[in-house]
């Protein structure tokens, strides 16, 4: 197999979007391909997960190849659910690795806002079980909120521990300016003060509003390359070294352990295993915190802390872009934005910005290896991946 | 003998009990005082109003345009027993809501136009209009509409609101929705809040200057995107952007 | 007519299965459709729940419960929780019930209340 490196990027901000998605999808595409220093690519990867039902546009790909003007190369969009983005980033890998292209590009976009909110919540929730779950109103914060319930019995987290996942990255967000929410919020706001519960009211107790990523428009991209276009770049040298998917049963009720996180833990192992290291030999790590319970669970399961403990170690401020273990310095889809298809190319967007050190002030000191835990599904898709700078 | 034209189209106002001001913390940490604005405010008011009248999304142009167009029908006595109610951090604007009495029993409410976003400022404001109405004006009920989608998950949906769709509401005659007493008793612990009495610097700050919004809700970055993702083959969409570019330029 | 939600046994290995898989996760017996129908029992323990607040358009209500409740046979599912207070752990019976309007049909599934 061949090393690949990641030798542009490019994003737009998170926030709602008032373009048709393609040009959402061009827009990233462009800064990626002129960072890079590339105007060719051989393959176009779109991952995208709701255009042919939300914006009424479907074969994304060939649409978005066209805006490019990248034609004849081929391309191809990748649909899986939340985990689209970094599913394909793996393919990209894939292409790359197997020799079969030199240059790929992975561009994620959505823009849910085109429709309102509750068709939104009701597009994601079609991800779900559609005999078993969906029927009943089963929706993704309902699906978080049952979990997190059974985390507060079995762990002790509680809702100050959530709060504290939401201040820590809508605050990490206030420093990125491609971050959809720019608002500071605090503890007496949403925790503490005689209306912070008014402010902050229930989605799908115990889960509130705050522990919720907002439903945003966006989109992220890559140029990831062969060995030799990347020297030949003289872009800074961060290889994808490891990149682990693991799938889980489609309804959460039949996994035997609910509070099990079996496919992160298990794509997080595959990743590991793949790049010849651990857990501890990460320095910065984007999660999936659609929810802030899924940050503390990820942070768990992926093997930066012993289950049960994440909570603590947020406590202690391990978690906070100085810790010992910086998690979400972009803000994470709590303050970031979670435009499904892009959130996973976003997140490696980040890596990527942490590895050269041009984060600014969210910059955490001398990362030299980043991971990315992608999380499709309520956990029944997962990639995770790893990263490091080589030169 | 000449008649005075100005007293026939110059409606009397009822004397109303006036709404007690109130102070809350939001979920940034910021303070947000809610009182009832004067009809020596309303010019400030309106300056502040009008460029969101050119905000093509979520409904601000057409929520703005009509809360200009009511703030002015109060400034100038051709609106009946209209009452307003401003949102302020720090002096500075953050929303405006306003209502009106039909009859001793019913109110009219109107418009909820917020000026900042993701800190529920708006809907704060609105449960403050429905404790005026219920609470301080003693009415059985208010009939509620909403423009905007958002505006119906906020009251329709969150406070369940009855259909009374027999009765043509004021805004665009379209059925409304009540609230009544009985459901406003439901929702007073979880929607409304605030404490009182304000204390006095905050509430000689509020008094002081109604400040411009910081971050109001602005146009689309590129009004000509907005027309192609919706497949506008005949350009009719086209030209109405166009019309409000080239009015911004002149603005500008 | 009383309705049932019903789980599929593995005609090989017994394996009861719920919701519906077209191969066993058991045996991975491959021989098409092998699986008898056999309804779920109604009573059983919450093993966690929630209510929803934020529901898709169908359901014009302002909260729902829903909950996943283990059935007395061992086999786990997911239902709508119509229970003021519940606590983890308690005993409840389902009943069949329309749990959604779809446009022109409505769907049944299973309804928890307090045993």
């Amino acid at each position: 197999m061949r090393d690949v490196y990641i030798i542009g990027i490019g994003i737009t901000t998170f926030t709602r979007l008032e373009y048709p998605l393609s040009e959402i999808a061009a827009y990233a595409s462009m800064g990626a391909l002129k960072d890079a220093g590339v105007t060719d690519v051989d393959y176009v990867l779109v991952a995208n997960m709701g255009s042919a039902r939300i914006n009424n546009q479907s074969a994304l790909a060939s649409a978005v190849v066209d805006t490019l003007s990248l034609t004849p190369a081929g391309a191809v969009r990748i649909e899986n659910g939340p985990a689209s983005g970094a599913s394909a980033i793996k393919e990209g890998f894939m292409a790359v690795a197997s020799g079969m292209h030199d240059t790929v590009l992975v561009v994620g976009a959505e823009r849910m806002r085109e429709v309102n909110n509750l068709e939104a919540t009701d597009f994601v929730a079609t991800l779900t079980h559609p005999m078993a779950e969906y029927i009943y109103g089963v929706t993704l914060p309902g699906h978080a909120a049952m979990f997190t319930r059974l985390y507060m019995e079995k762990y002790g987290v509680t809702e100050r521990h959530l709060a504290m996942v939401g201040v820590k990255n809508q605050n990490n967000a206030m420093l990125n300016k491609d971050a959809h929410l720019h608002q500071k919020i605090t503890m007496d706001g949403i925790l503490d003060s005689p209306e912070a519960f008014t402010n902050n009211p229930w989605v799908a107790e115990p889960i509130r509003f705050f522990d919720c990523c907002p439903v945003s428009d966006g989109g992220a991209a890559l140029i990831l390359a062969s060995k030799e276009v990347a020297e030949a770049s003289g872009k800074p040298m961060i290889r994808i070294t490891g990149i682990g998917q693991a799938t889980d049963t489609l309804a959460v009720h039949e996994r035997p352990e609910p509070t099990d996180l079996m496919a992160v833990r298990i794509a997080a192992q595959r990743a590991y295993e793949m790049a010849g290291i651990t857990a501890a030999d990460i320095d910065v790590a984007e999660l999936h915190d659609a929810f802030t319970i899924l940050e503390i669970a990820e942070s768990e399961e992926v093997g930066f802390f012993e289950k049960g403990t994440g909570h603590l170690a947020l406590e202690r401020g391990e978690t906070a872009i100085d810790g010992k273990m910086p998690i979400n310095p972009s803000g994470g889809l709590k303050g970031k934005g979670h435009p499904v298809g892009a959130t996973g190319v976003a997140q490696v967007h980040e890596i990527v910005v942490q590895l050269r050190g041009d984060a600014g002030e969210r910059q955490v000191k001398d990362a030299r290896t980043g991971l990315a835990c992608n999380f499709g599904g309520f956990g029944n898709n997962v990639v995770v991946s790893t990263y490091a700078r080589e030169d | 003998m000449a008649v005075d034209l100005e007293k026939i189209l110059r409606p009397v106002d009822h004397p109303y009990p006036p709404y007690p001001a109130k102070y809350m913390t939001l979920a940034s940490g910021e303070t947000l005082v809610i009182r009832q604005a004067t009809r020596d405010e309303v010019p400030t008011l309106l300056k502040h109003v009008a460029p969101l009248v050119f905000v093509e999304r979520d409904y601000y142009d057409l929520v703005a345009a009509r809360v200009y167009a009511e703030l002015l029908g109060w400034y100038h006595h051709r609106m009946q027993d209209e009452y307003v109610l401003v949102a302020q951090i720090d002096g500075e604007l953050a929303a405006i809501v306003n209502g009106r009495s039909v009859s001793p029993k019913r109110g009219m409410s109107l418009h909820t136009l917020a000026m900042r976003r993701g800190l529920r400022v708006g809907a704060h404001a609105f449960a403050a209009k429905m404790e005026y109405h219920i609470d301080i004006l003693g009415q059985d009920e208010v009939l509620v509409v909403a423009e905007s989608p958002i505006g119906f998950r906020r009251w329709m949906i969150e406070y369940q609101l009855e259909e009374v769709f027999d009765t043509a509401h004021e805004l665009g005659g379209v059925p409304s929705y009540s609230l009544t007493r009985e459901l406003f008793d439901r929702a007073r612990n979880s929607l409304v809040v605030g404490r009182r009495p304000v204390p006095e610097d905050l509430l000689a700050k509020a008094h002081e200057a109604i400040l411009p919004p910081s971050d109001p809700p602005t146009p689309p970055a590129d009004l000509l995107a907005a027309t192609r993702a919706k497949y506008d083959a005949t350009g009719s969409a086209l030209i109405l952007q166009r019309w409000a570019q080239d009015r911004s330029a002149e603005d500008a | 007519m009383e309705r049932e939600v019903n789980a599929y046994k593995c005609r090989k290995c017994g394996t009861l299965h719920y919701p519906f898989r077209m191969v066993c996760k058991n045996c991975r017996a491959n021989d098409y459709f092998e699986f008898d129908i056999e309804p779920l029992p109604k009573r059983g323990k919450l093993l966690t729940f929630t209510f929803i607040h934020n529901l898709p358009a169908q359901f014009e209500v302002a909260r729902l419960g829903l909950g996943i409740v283990e059935l007395e046979n061992g086999i786990r599912v997911t239902g709508q929780v119509d229970i003021e207070d519940p606590t983890l752990g308690m005993d409840v019976v389902g009943n069949v019930e329309v749990v959604r309007h779809d446009t022109y049909d409505d769907r049944y599934g299973f309804v928890f209340r307090a045993a």
